[in-house]
């Protein structure tokens, strides 16, 4: 074999080398990037605030949901102390996992898992068995994977998967828990933004065929209440630029990032020192749980578990104005139920 | 195909080389698999500092210093017990640092006549120095410990370096569109096993990297400049090593032909004394086993101890190392910061402040095993004395509320062993908050991060009302954060996520 001299090496990186620059260059020089494609907007109907009084809840279908009757509920409401039970019925009355995605989908849960500090019973992490058991009804549905994860704002991911017993119930049920690596963070536009212009998402938060935000209920100091639009901060980089003028930013979050299904555990809420608690008797049990395509919706009905109205929650009502969903959860076709078995 | 000649016989012995050779090279990734590691997941800390405990001569200065008993020091005997019997093979075979000089081997000439061979004795007042100093309290020549060099230059600057270069060419090729998916996917699979979310930073790395940086340059001097001169280990390990049972023997066939000396690393054998050498010196490293053509070698049980040397240490070097240990405590003694003591300065959870500098091995592990990066080293906030030592930065990452990560890694207790619940009783500081630059105090905006982030159960920021009037003249309610000190530990959770640039609003002082 001929032996190759020092300049022909040199030679070779220099092709190598200018080549992956010049990949990387053409990539990175295409004229006025356009913000990365949003998904298909998910079905968060009555987009206009409604002032009839029949609720007449139309959810739109897009290629990732199937058509789907007038009859379903606009909410579900669950009581009951089995976790599975809630997730099992409550997405049954909503009309079955299938309204939601086809088989081989992919689907990502983001549950709210904050920090490693406390076990589930301190009610500062979504309760693992509701996470568990959503992983199982979506493989169950013909899922091709479901991923679940979170970024935390103390500690890091793996000590607080590990910590709120969510990683134990999703290897169970045969889901991956996902660490959210900076690498996989886009800066994204947000057109029509009111304070917040452009913000990092995690790209697969946007492309998912289902995204299914899981919060749990909670008191907070500047939210007042942490339901299913708070918990979308966790989909971003950078929460700082959030806790500015939050009631405008968080809306333009939600603009944004905009799950197919909000499911608030309400089994366990924490009623003082959010959202990192660590008192059980700061806890209360509600044994209750909240289902709806319509995130604000169920953040509405959430309030009422803590003695509020929607109207305390400034982001809830910028939501609403802007006609991200409905306030008014008592003009909407509420199916609630105690749970059996 | 014949075979040359001699190839049989000589094969055993060139085996000898081979094996020494494919050892440090599994010692040095087997070091350096476990440094990587450390800290990664929750697991097997014993382990992770089971180099470190290794060093007799660590474990010996802390015994002395602080004078508790762990039994975890107890694996340096292994050490000692090996120079009993095989001499210096731990420098030769196994020691990480001596396996890294040995690849950056610039210079082939082997005897250098240059420096004379009472520089040997370098080593010994060395290592004596430390181990004086250790009884007047101070520790801070242990930074000079080969196995604290590696870990510390590992953790704080190669680590840290590596991750940067990863990063830079994981972003290169996740542009380039067919191969996206592959490198996310690959992230994904590596870097939750080797490296942090966040790539590390430490304050000092470049110090640490150009202190580390020197110690290999010094082999221009000579092959294995600091093994023979400066390691004051090497020279712990030598002290036994003149007892040791497995020694370099020379028969009487030995033609004077010089091969040996020219490739012994240490530069130990001698033609003025019959090609002799001082097994003080020795590593066993076999290659004059390989290179001798008289088979005239032998390494084989002789129990006698070694003639003494010129630069073997005697009474001249105790004195002097005493003067010199007596003046290095004085010198530190008149530091102006003793004076002044910094109150915004850290220590790990449940570490003794004052007492800290002499407890301290300065190893590092701490800094790798804590999982915010708010662990760093230290190089003045209480004097060149503690140099070396970690403090709590809390701009760079807080002590996390429910880890006691620091405390378990310690090898020596220094940090010592909290359960959870102590741990976050252990007070490191407390918040005060600069009211002219909170963002809530000062601009009437609504910020209660602080508070929103405080790990206590009941909150040690509370939330109080203000009322003021803007410019319009309306008038405006804000929410203040207020901190209880009574309360407060000083996780420096606020500090780290305060939202205003630079210095933090809400800092950490030490009470």
């Amino acid at each position: 074999m001929k032996k190759v001299s020092r300049r022909d090496f040199l030679h070779l990186m220099g092709i190598g080398i200018g080549s992956v620059t010049a990949a990387h260059l053409i990539s990175g020089c295409e004229p006025d990037i356009p913000p990365p494609t949003v998904p298909p907007e998910p079905s968060l109907t009555p987009l206009q605030p409604l002032p009839t009084s029949t609720p007449t809840p139309q959810p739109t279908p897009t290629n990732t949901i199937q058509p789907t009757s007038v009859e379903n509920p606009y909410l579900v409401v669950t009581h009951g102390e089995d976790p599975e039970q809630h997730i099992r019925q409550g997405i049954k009355a909503l009309g079955g996992m299938e309204r939601f995605m086809k088989s081989g989908a992919d689907v990502i849960i983001k549950p709210n898992i904050c920090v490693p500090y406390h076990t589930y019973e301190y009610a500062a992490t979504t309760n693992p068995w509701i996470v568990g058991t959503l992983v199982k009804v979506c493989l169950e549905a013909g899922a091709k994977r479901v991923r679940v994860m979170d970024f935390p704002f103390g500690g890091t991911a793996k000590d607080s998967y590990r910590k709120s017993g969510i990683e134990e119930q999703v290897k169970a049920a045969g889901g991956e828990m996902e660490i959210m690596l900076p690498l996989k963070y886009k800066e994204y536009d947000i057109p029509n933004a009111v304070s917040l212009n452009q913000t990092s998402v995690y790209e697969d938060i946007l492309t998912t065929d289902l995204l299914i935000d899981v919060p749990i209920a909670k008191n907070h100091g500047l939210a007042i209440l942490t339901l299913g639009l708070k918990n979308l901060m966790g989909t971003i980089q950078d929460r700082g630029a959030i806790h500015n003028d939050f009631d405008n930013r968080l809306v333009d979050l939600a603009t944004l990032v905009r799950p197919h299904l909000t499911i608030i555990d309400a089994m366990r809420t924490l009623m003082a020192n959010g959202p990192t608690g660590g008192n059980l008797s700061d806890v209360k049990i509600q044994n209750t749980v909240i289902f709806s395509q319509d995130t604000v919706a169920a953040d509405s009905f959430a309030t009422s578990l803590f003695g509020l109205l929607p109207q305390h929650l400034g982001y809830l009502v910028n939501a609403a104005n802007r006609g991200l969903g409905r306030l008014d959860y008592q003009n909407v076709k509420i199916e609630e139920f105690n749970i059996n078995g | 195909m014949d075979k040359p000649p001699h190839s049989r016989h000589w094969s055993g012995r060139i085996a000898w080389v081979t094996a020494r050779k494919i050892t440090q090279g599994l010692a040095l990734l087997g070091f350096t698999v476990l440094i990587i590691t450390t800290g990664m997941d929750r697991a097997a800390y014993t382990l992770a500092n089971f180099p470190i405990r290794l060093s007799p001569l660590a474990m010996l200065a802390s015994l002395i210093c602080s004078r508790t008993f762990l039994s975890g020091m107890t694996v340096s005997l292994l050490l000692i017990f090996s120079s009993l019997v095989v001499g210096r093979a731990w420098c030769g075979w196994l020691c990480p640092l001596g396996t890294i000089l040995e690849i950056f081997q610039f210079r082939k000439t082997k005897k250098d006549t240059r420096i004379p061979e009472r520089m040997r004795a370098a080593k010994y007042g060395f290592l004596i120095v430390i181990l004086l100093s250790a009884i007047f309290s101070n520790l801070t020549l242990l930074i000079f410990d080969p196995l604290t060099i590696f870990t510390r230059t590992m953790t704080l600057t190669i680590l840290p370096v590596f991750d940067q270069l990863f990063t830079a060419i994981e972003k290169l090729f996740v542009s380039i569109p067919f191969l996206s998916n592959a490198v996310y996917r690959f992230d994904l699979l590596i870097r939750p096993v080797i490296l942090p979310v966040k790539p590390a930073v430490f304050q000092y790395a470049i110090l640490t990297g150009f202190f580390f940086v020197a110690i290999i340059l010094l082999n221009l001097l000579a092959e294995r400049f600091w093994c023979r001169y400066l390691c004051p280990l090497g020279a712990f390990l030598g002290l036994f090593s003149r007892l040791s049972l497995f020694k370099r023997r020379v028969k009487d066939d030995c033609a004077k032909c010089h091969l040996c000396e020219v490739h012994c690393p240490t530069g130990t054998i001698d033609p003025q004394k019959d090609y002799s050498s001082d097994p003080a010196e020795c590593t066993l490293c076999m290659n004059c086993l390989r290179d001798c053509p008289k088979k005239a070698l032998s390494f084989s049980p002789t129990f006698s101890r070694a003639p003494r040397r010129e630069y073997d240490p005697g009474r001249r070097t105790l004195l002097n190392s005493l003067l010199v240990s007596v003046t290095l405590s004085a010198l530190l003694s008149i530091e102006w910061i003793r004076k002044y003591p910094r109150n915004h300065f850290l220590r790990p959870p449940g570490a003794a402040r004052d007492a800290f500098s002499s407890a301290c091995i300065r190893c590092g592990l701490c800094m790798k095993v804590c999982p915010t990066g708010g662990l760093q080293v230290d190089l003045s906030q209480s004097g060149i004395e503690a140099a070396g030592t970690p403090i709590l930065v809390p701009r760079l990452g807080y002590c996390q509320f429910s880890c006691n990560a620091c405390g378990q890694i310690c090898p020596v207790g220094a940090i010592p062993l909290l359960d959870l619940k102590e741990k976050q009783n252990a007070v490191i500081g407390k918040a005060y908050i600069e009211h002219d630059r909170c963002i809530a105090w000062s601009d009437h905006q609504t910020c209660i991060v602080c508070e929103e982030m405080c790990p206590l159960p009941q909150k040690a920021i509370t939330l109080d009302s203000g009322k003021f009037v803007a410019p319009d003249g309306s008038s405006i309610t804000i929410s203040l954060p207020v901190v209880n000190r009574e309360m407060c530990i000083g996780c420096g959770i606020c500090e780290n996520k305060c939202p205003v640039a630079g210095e933090a609003a809400i800092r950490v002082y030490t009470t």
